[in-house]
């Protein structure tokens, strides 16, 4: 914008006023961008520095963690201790293979399940598109505390109770409706017509998906299996209502946070942390893709 | 945003697109449909509220009436009856079994019929354990008959085939469990009810003649369990509790997360990382922000040592205690205003998209200022998105959970959703939990529909 302004002044010889009022502009711009870089970086603060402290906990010697004050200064000294007795304490680790067994249960399920239904929403004008839209809409939006209860009592009745399936089988309905929209919105960013062209080169309707949408939607749909893993793996309420002996990580440490100590919950709270830090990365240009859709 | 693709002019329904929805709305209406039902019919339904009697100890005889459970009831005559094969295995069952036994009677003669096993003192048994073959015990009161009957079937109503003496060796050819059924007695609203019950809803008490109902068989429907709930010590609590946390924590998340879709919308230089940082929190669970947050206002935490090392106090202040209730629910709102303020950002960054560039531009040039520009273009155009995020984090903010249980355990601040977990695991009283989860429920949909009517009514008004 500043190019243009430059161009344009060149051009026309401006007056001394019009170059007072465009310097005027220039700073006020400058001014603005320098406040927006402020304010950004205070948000960031904000975010940034209660993950410095924990991680700066789970980082050193529980002596260390047990202290006070504590300095501000972290990972001093740096130390596994903590972290290895978070993970050497009871239930952590067959916690730990409940919830990765449970989310990749939940992630493959709800991508199985919401692949075909998020094409056909973006590809299909079909009679209740827009009531089945709505529908997973409502749906997304109802509380997990509504649909423990029934289902622990259902499962319990059925002997399903406590096991990381049915805890997996509930986590998949609870991430379906978004994962749904999510497809549907990565497939509609891929142009029918990319389809049609290879249906007109002899392609049947599934080959010209398998061979030309599959390999442009995969890092869509890759992006929306990660989330569906961090949302299982962060689930607690369902997860301490379904299980008593197969818990999963986050309903293991709340159950035991009672009688922990604080080394035990620190470490905990930034193990848990650990995929977010990891994940959000890889998908945050996705993250509108996903979330933008179920504002339309 | 789509492309329709259904061939013009073809009248024929096309299927395609209803099998490829079908197994999400199978899945939908099996795990999220039917137990939404089924919670609803839990906290308004009490199973086994009364007890069916009859007039025979038959399932399908006759209705003699019914009683609730708790009731007091005499016991009047017991009587074995065959158990439906799919309910033979349950544990609860009082039974007994009956062998029929063939041996000689008092006369010497060949009888084959049934009798108790309690009659029967087991000699031998094949290799599957079954009973083959015993003798008659003998019967140790004077004043009764000495004699053991031998009935045609399995029932002591039945006919009797003839008599053995005690020691009498038999054959034991056959066995039949039955349930015990009771004729019971009971006074209820003022009637006395009389009729035959399976012994398993009853509890005897000492010497068999009296009992109580202890389980019913047929459910009803019931206010008790929303009275339970409602009259808890801490259902208003957690009611205000649950509502203060909403009135607080959305209006700061909204106006942090305009300021946040702002910056990133700014196209700064690294807006990429802010972006990153920005969204971090859209990952974590509310336990971990539950336990970073702690690590912050714990008696050995960071505020006190930064306070301390700023020299502002002298001794650690204790923020998380039963005196100090304000500073829980400090900690709690700024827990969840850190976590999920980032789900507040992504939805208005991509309504902030869908504004084109050129009506800011233009409001720019015009002279307006960025107070002018959020408050005439963006929040106007933004309506539709934050309505959605509104409903999203009200109804969000309805399940804080975690975060309340890290920072008080759960009893000295409570919320709705804790109480759900108190009642379902501690007191694991399921239904006033069910009742629980629909009041929720409950209050989600009425603020959805608030927010909904709330925005139509503004535009209708713009209009």
């Amino acid at each position: 914008m500043t190019g243009a302004a430059d161009v344009q002044s060149k051009v026309v010889q401006a007056s001394p006023e019009v170059k007072a009022i465009h310097r005027r502009m220039l700073r006020r711009q400058r001014l603005g961008r320098a406040l927006t870089y402020l304010v950004g970086i205070l948000i960031s603060l904000w975010v940034l520095i209660p993950i410095w402290f924990i991680a700066s906990m789970a980082l050193t010697t529980p002596v260390e963690v047990r202290s006070y004050p504590k300095s501000i200064l972290p990972f001093i000294p740096l130390s596994t201790d903590t972290m290895e007795f978070f993970l050497n304490s009871r239930g952590i680790l067959p916690g730990l293979r409940n919830s990765i067994v449970v989310a990749l249960i939940t992630l493959t399920l709800s991508i199985l399940i919401a692949s075909p239904a998020g094409y056909a929403i973006s590809r299909f004008i079909f009679r209740g598109r827009n009531i089945f839209r709505l529908s997973i809409l409502a749906v997304r939006a109802f509380p997990i505390v509504v649909l423990s209860i029934p289902l622990a009592v259902v499962f319990l009745r059925t002997g399903i109770y406590d096991s990381v399936y049915s805890l997996a089988l509930m986590h998949t309905a609870l991430a379906l409706p978004t994962t749904i929209l999510v497809l549907s919105s990565v497939f509609s960013s891929i142009p029918y017509e990319l389809e049609e062209a290879a249906m007109v080169f002899g392609c049947s309707p599934f080959q010209a998906f398998r061979h030309v949408v599959f390999p442009l939607v995969l890092p869509g749909i890759a992006a929306s299996a990660i989330f569906t893993f961090v949302m299982s793996w962060n689930e607690v309420f369902a997860a301490t209502i379904l299980t008593v002996q197969n818990r999963t990580l986050p309903a293991q440490v709340l159950v035991t946070l009672n009688q922990s100590s604080e080394p035990y919950q620190f470490a905990g709270g930034f193990f848990m942390m650990i995929p977010a830090l990891i994940f959000i990365f890889f998908i945050r240009r996705y993250l509108f893709n996903m979330w933008g859709q179920i504002s339309k | 945003m789509t492309t329709a693709s259904r061939p013009k002019g073809r009248k024929k329904i096309n299927w395609a697109p209803y099998l490829l929805i079908l197994p999400s709305l199978i899945y939908l209406a099996l795990f999220f449909g039917w137990p939404m039902v089924q919670g609803l019919i839990l906290a308004v339904r009490e199973e086994g509220a009364l007890l069916t009697l009859r007039s025979e100890a038959d399932r399908d005889g006759n209705l003699a009436g019914q009683l609730p459970r708790g009731i007091q009831v005499g016991i009047l005559e017991r009587q074995g009856n065959p158990i439906p094969p799919e309910e033979a295995g349950q544990s609860n069952l009082l039974t007994e079994v009956w062998f029929r036994i063939r041996g000689q009677d008092t006369e010497g003669q060949l009888i084959e019929g049934w009798t108790p096993e309690r009659r029967i003192r087991v000699r031998e048994s094949d290799e599957s354990g079954r009973p083959v073959a015993g003798s008659v015990r003998s019967i140790l009161a004077s004043s009764a008959d000495p004699l053991t009957r031998i009935y045609t079937e399995a029932d002591e109503d039945s006919a009797v085939v003839g008599k053995m003496g005690a020691r009498a060796p038999v054959e034991i050819l056959d066995q039949a469990t039955l349930e015990v059924w009771f004729l019971i007695s009971g006074e209820f609203e003022n009637e006395t009810i009389e009729g035959w019950v399976p012994s398993r809803y009853i509890k005897t008490l000492s010497d068999g003649t009296q009992g109580r109902i202890e389980q019913g068989d047929t459910s009803q429907f019931t206010t008790k369990y929303i009275q339970k709930m409602v009259n808890d010590r801490f259902f208003w609590p957690a009611l205000r509790t649950t509502l203060l946390l909403i009135v607080l924590i959305i209006p700061a998340q909204f106006v942090l997360a305009i300021i946040m879709a702002l910056v990133i919308q700014a196209d700064l230089k690294g807006s990429g990382l802010f972006l990153y940082i920005f969204s971090i929190a859209l990952g974590v669970s509310d336990l971990a922000v539950g336990i970073l947050w702690y690590s912050i206002f714990t008696q050995s935490g960071y505020l006190n040592s930064i306070l301390q090392g700023l020299g502002l106090i002298d001794t650690p202040t204790i923020y998380l205690s039963a005196d100090t209730r304000y500073w829980i629910l400090i900690a709690i709102w700024l827990a969840e205003v850190w976590r999920a303020t980032a789900l507040v950002m992504v939805i208005v960054v991509a309504g902030m998209q869908a504004i084109s560039r050129e009506v800011l531009e233009a409001a720019e040039v015009f002279g307006a200022t960025l107070w002018q520009r959020i408050r005439y273009i963006i929040l106007p155009l933004l309506r539709p998105s934050l309505q959605v995020a509104l409903i999203l984090r009200t109804i969000l903010a309805f399940q804080v959970f975690a975060v309340v249980i890290v920072m008080g355990g759960g009893d000295i601040l409570t919320v709705l959703a804790n109480e759900t977990y108190r009642q379902y695991y501690d007191l694991r009283n399921f239904n006033v939990a069910a009742a629980y989860a629909s009041f929720i429920l409950l209050l989600s949909m009425i603020t959805s529909f608030f927010y909904l009517r709330a925005v139509r009514t503004q535009e209708e008004v713009a209009e």
